[in-house]
């Protein structure tokens, strides 16, 4: 059974990075101007840490890092489970009758309906970020893997969970948005300038701190137990979604239509 | 410009003013979002103060021009997605029929949802900078403040305006809405003032149109005098005129070549 979703979640991904790069002329338009978004982002950093050596203990090598880690994950995120961010208006226009039909497990198939090609800019920025900020040996790539790789598990969740609220509210696309767009606003901030309520939120219910600080505190000074927690949190994460996806699938109404998706 | 075509496009302002009234969610989404960005960078200077960055006079100052520039450039409401699509499903052709120019009428809707969107994020703006910082600029700067920034983003949505166009020709804008923003996030002086960018962007800035319609304004609740009223509004006249001119001549040039295929 688990294979067998391994096997179509692979084929599914195999079928969407055709799709995607079908297009070359608008693919590589989306990954050069997404890259370039990113940096020029980053030149605020860039600009701000010329005036000062350290932000509460932060370096500009760390910013990049932590940059760069969820750059990565995101840019894995919407290249790999792109319906991610659809899944509420897949809810509330019906769309997932079609997905209901088939023999395979509706959130995978709904997740990997959308790939964003812009993906590739910000996982190829992201890695660019995370060899640029000079903290990471050839060695540790397999860390730098898995952690990227934990961290884009945790942002499809978090999206799942966010955006499944339309089973039971009805249109929520705005606020799920935002709640996504939170998630990943905090994330690319220092660590150290959240503290009290908001940092228990930040590990919590907006959990910026698994998807960026835990990793770049791996990815600083590797360690078997972070690395642990990392893993059970994204696993939490991931069951608390699909857990959750399910349940709301039981109320889901049906749009009883045809949709072709493609 | 007569009074009957003004009437008519106060019309479509009127309308769009109306519908964005009733469907608030995005605006108070917005509205959250400032409120979370204007918390992280009160934050920020807090901790790049403690590290001994002389900067204004102090991180007050830093959230209020924040608040300032985040207010100009949220309250611009994002028109290019809905002229994008309108263009990608080939709806914009049976406008071009009606008795009214797509650009004008477009532009006005445009400035109806501004119209609503830069009060609620204005006062959002207001609060939220209070909150973090329990201080006020003088009622002088932001006197200025206003009235200044609602131009600009008048201008700005105009600029959004121009991006959508250019679906006549690229089908899908938001690469080059990525880039545009992250300029104006930079040239713009949009987080950080321009001054504390190196040399060849604050030079490279002084060629575009994005000091003008960010930093000049929000400036003014530094208190560095760093520009005249009169030269905002000189620099906020010519790049408006520009604006006006460059949307126009792109519509003329993509109407020209536009097919039309009946059925």
């Amino acid at each position: 059974m688990v294979a067998d979703n391994v096997s179509f979640t692979r084929a599914l991904v195999a079928t969407n990075f055709k799709a995607t790069v079908a297009l070359r002329g608008a693919f590589v338009i989306q990954v050069v101007f997404m890259a370039l978004n990113n940096f020029t982002f980053f030149i605020f950093w860039w600009a701000l840490m010329q005036h000062v050596t350290t932000l509460r203990g932060w370096q500009l090598g760390d910013i990049q890092m932590l940059f760069g880690m969820v750059a990565a994950a995101f840019g894995l995120t919407v290249t790999v489970a792109g319906g991610v961010r659809h899944l509420g208006r897949f809810i509330e226009d019906g769309d997932l009758d079609t997905l209901l039909t088939q023999p395979k497990p509706v959130l995978v198939n709904a997740l990997g309906l959308r790939s964003q090609p812009s993906g590739f800019g910000d996982l190829v920025s992201g890695l660019i970020f995370i060899v640029w900020s000079g903290q990471i040996s050839w060695s540790r790539l397999p860390i730098v893997v898995v952690v990227i790789a934990a961290s884009a598990v945790i942002f499809v969740a978090c999206g799942t969970v966010f955006f499944s609220l339309a089973f039971w509210l009805g249109r929520v696309e705005t606020v799920a948005t935002q709640l996504w767009e939170l998630l990943v606003t905090f994330s690319l901030y220092p660590e150290p300038l959240f503290g009290g309520t908001l940092r228990l939120l930040l590990f919590t219910v907006l959990p910026a701190g698994f998807v960026g600080y835990l990793p770049v505190r791996i990815l600083r000074a590797p360690s078997l137990a972070n690395v642990t927690i990392l893993m059970f949190v994204a696993t939490g994460y991931l069951c608390l979604a699909v857990l959750i996806f399910n349940r709301g699938l039981r109320r889901y109404g049906s749009g009883s239509r045809f949709t072709t998706f493609g | 410009m007569s009074a009957g075509t003004i009437a008519k496009y106060a019309a479509f302002s009127r309308i769009s003013a109306t519908q964005a009234g009733r469907e608030r969610n995005e605006l108070y989404g917005r509205m959250a979002f400032f409120a979370v960005i204007l918390g992280v960078f009160s934050s920020l200077w807090r901790a790049v103060a403690e590290a001994g960055m002389p900067v204004a006079a102090d991180p007050k100052s830093l959230v209020w021009y924040l608040a300032a520039t985040e207010w100009i450039l949220l309250s611009a409401p994002p028109i290019h997605l809905e002229i994008q699509e309108a263009i990608r499903r080939g709806d914009v052709v049976y406008r071009l029929g009606h008795p009214a120019s797509y650009v004008l009428a477009e532009f006005a809707t445009g400035f109806g949802l501004l119209a609503v969107r830069a009060p609620f994020l204005g006062l959002t703006a207001f609060l939220c900078a209070f909150a973090f910082t329990g201080w006020t600029p003088p009622l002088s700067a932001l006197l200025i403040v206003v009235p200044f920034g609602f131009v600009a983003s008048t201008v700005i949505t105009a600029l959004y305006l121009g991006i959508g166009l250019l679906a006549f020709w690229l089908q899908d804008v938001a690469p080059v809405y990525w880039v545009w923003q992250k300029l104006m996030f930079v040239l713009g002086g949009l987080m950080l003032p321009l001054e504390l960018y190196p040399a060849f962007i604050q030079r490279a800035a002084a060629f575009t149109p994005f000091p003008s319609l960010l930093a000049a304004p929000a400036s003014v609740v530094l208190g560095t005098n760093a520009v005249t009223p009169g030269a905002l509004a000189r620099n906020l006249v010519i790049w408006s005129g520009v604006t006006a001119i460059a949307v126009s001549w792109m519509f003329r040039r993509a109407v020209s070549t536009v097919t039309i295929n009946g059925g």
